[in-house]
């Protein structure tokens, strides 16, 4: 028979649980969350601004290398890239280095690559095995145009799935602890002209 | 002896005992006054000692004030001094971040990278980044390197944090930055 002191001491027990839980990174406070959710999506516009340097037919090769690790260094290993064309239906997916690679060397004169309404579709939400996952979803804007005048430009639209870690590191004898925002693939959802 | 003078005394005649009398009076009265001017100019000379030490003891105080405050204005300078030498990397640092973010020249953005690397123990000098912070409770972005990071001002454009801490050898040089998020 449970009696009224050993329910509140359940009670009791159940709400220190649940605030050492909560302490310990199991749950977090909606500022932090806040702060998590605007992390993830600079990471994403730091993405555009990379590959639009990356394509840019003006940034040099050196500069280009830089910046194309950087950009990967933004994703989890083996992410892919969906690339597509309004010449032809299916989407193709590259590793994101690869990407990289193809959009520094596209024959053209001038590329030009804009990002765009930058938005979450699905909020991060906490999974089982303590990562936040969620999805972002962005529209380009590309134009390529060479000197003979041809030109070629399209808008697509790409989902992106963010991961996020709680992660530890040791930095000069001290334990630091910090959030690692982590891109996923990258799939085309639209392209039209 | 003195029966003697008793006896010369007597045999003087009344005119001279008067005048000797007088005599004596003249001398007395005259011993009074001397006396009394005497008194008179000790009291003018210790009013005058008085406030000759007033004066000088005025004058003193005059000097301790002045000096007081000299030294009060030497203190405050010497500690501007010192924010301002406590200050100046954090103002130094502050101002190669807004130089490379917000030059759009690649070739300038590199040179003030070198110079501001300068600044540092070493290229590989840890940057860590609050993202929030509530309750004695800090959340970083994934730490960088200070080379890392100004590159990523350089690209990004952009300068969205502020130095919250520095941390020195002791040589002056950076060891350790911590920045903060700017809302």
């Amino acid at each position: 028979m449970i009696t009224n002191k050993s329910l509140g001491a359940f009670v009791l027990g159940f709400f220190l649980a649940g605030a050492a839980l909560a302490q310990s990174g199991g749950e977090i406070s909606p500022e932090r969350k806040q702060a998590i959710d605007s992390l993830a999506l600079e990471k994403v516009r730091d993405l555009s601004k990379y590959i639009s340097i990356i394509g840019n037919k003006k940034t040099p090769f050196s500069e280009a290398n830089r910046v194309m690790d950087r950009a990967e260094e933004l994703f989890t290993p083996e992410s892919e890239m969906g690339v597509s064309s309004l010449n032809r239906k299916e989407v193709t997916y590259y590793k994101v280095r690869k990407y990289f690679e193809r959009l520094m060397a596209l024959n053209y004169d001038r590329v030009t690559i804009q990002w765009y309404n930058i938005h979450y579709i699905s909020d991060l939400e906490r999974q089982p095995d303590g990562r936040y996952v969620g999805v972002v979803t962005i529209y380009q804007r590309f134009e390529g145009v060479s000197d003979d005048g041809l030109k070629y430009k399209d808008t697509t639209k790409k989902d992106i799935t963010i991961y996020v870690e709680r992660k530890k590191t040791q930095i000069q004898g001290r334990t630091v602890e910090f959030w690692d925002v982590m891109l996923g693939d990258i799939r085309v959802t639209e392209t039209s002209a | 002896m003195i029966q003697n003078t008793m006896l010369y005394i007597r045999s003087m005649s009344g005119l001279k005992m008067m005048t000797i009398v007088v005599i004596l009076m003249l001398a007395g009265a005259g011993c009074k006054s001397k006396k009394k001017a005497m008194e008179a100019s000790n009291a003018a000379a210790e009013k005058a000692r008085m406030e000759q030490e007033a004066a000088a003891k005025k004058q003193r105080e005059r000097e301790e004030e002045e000096r007081a405050r000299r030294e009060a204005e030497a203190r405050a300078q010497a500690d501007r001094d010192a924010a301002a030498k406590k200050n100046e990397p954090y103002t130094r640092l502050e101002r190669y971040f807004s130089s490379i973010s917000g030059s759009g020249n690649s070739t300038a953005a590199n040179n003030s990278i070198n110079e501001a690397l300068a600044m540092f123990a070493s290229p590989d000098t840890p940057v860590l980044i609050i993202i929030s912070q509530s309750g004695g409770q800090k959340d970083y972005d994934r730490p960088t390197t200070i080379r890392d990071y100004l590159n990523y001002l350089k690209d990004q454009q952009k300068n969205a944090n502020k130095i919250d801490k520095l941390e020195f050898d002791g040589a002056g040089k950076i060891t350790a930055v911590e920045l903060t998020k700017l809302k």
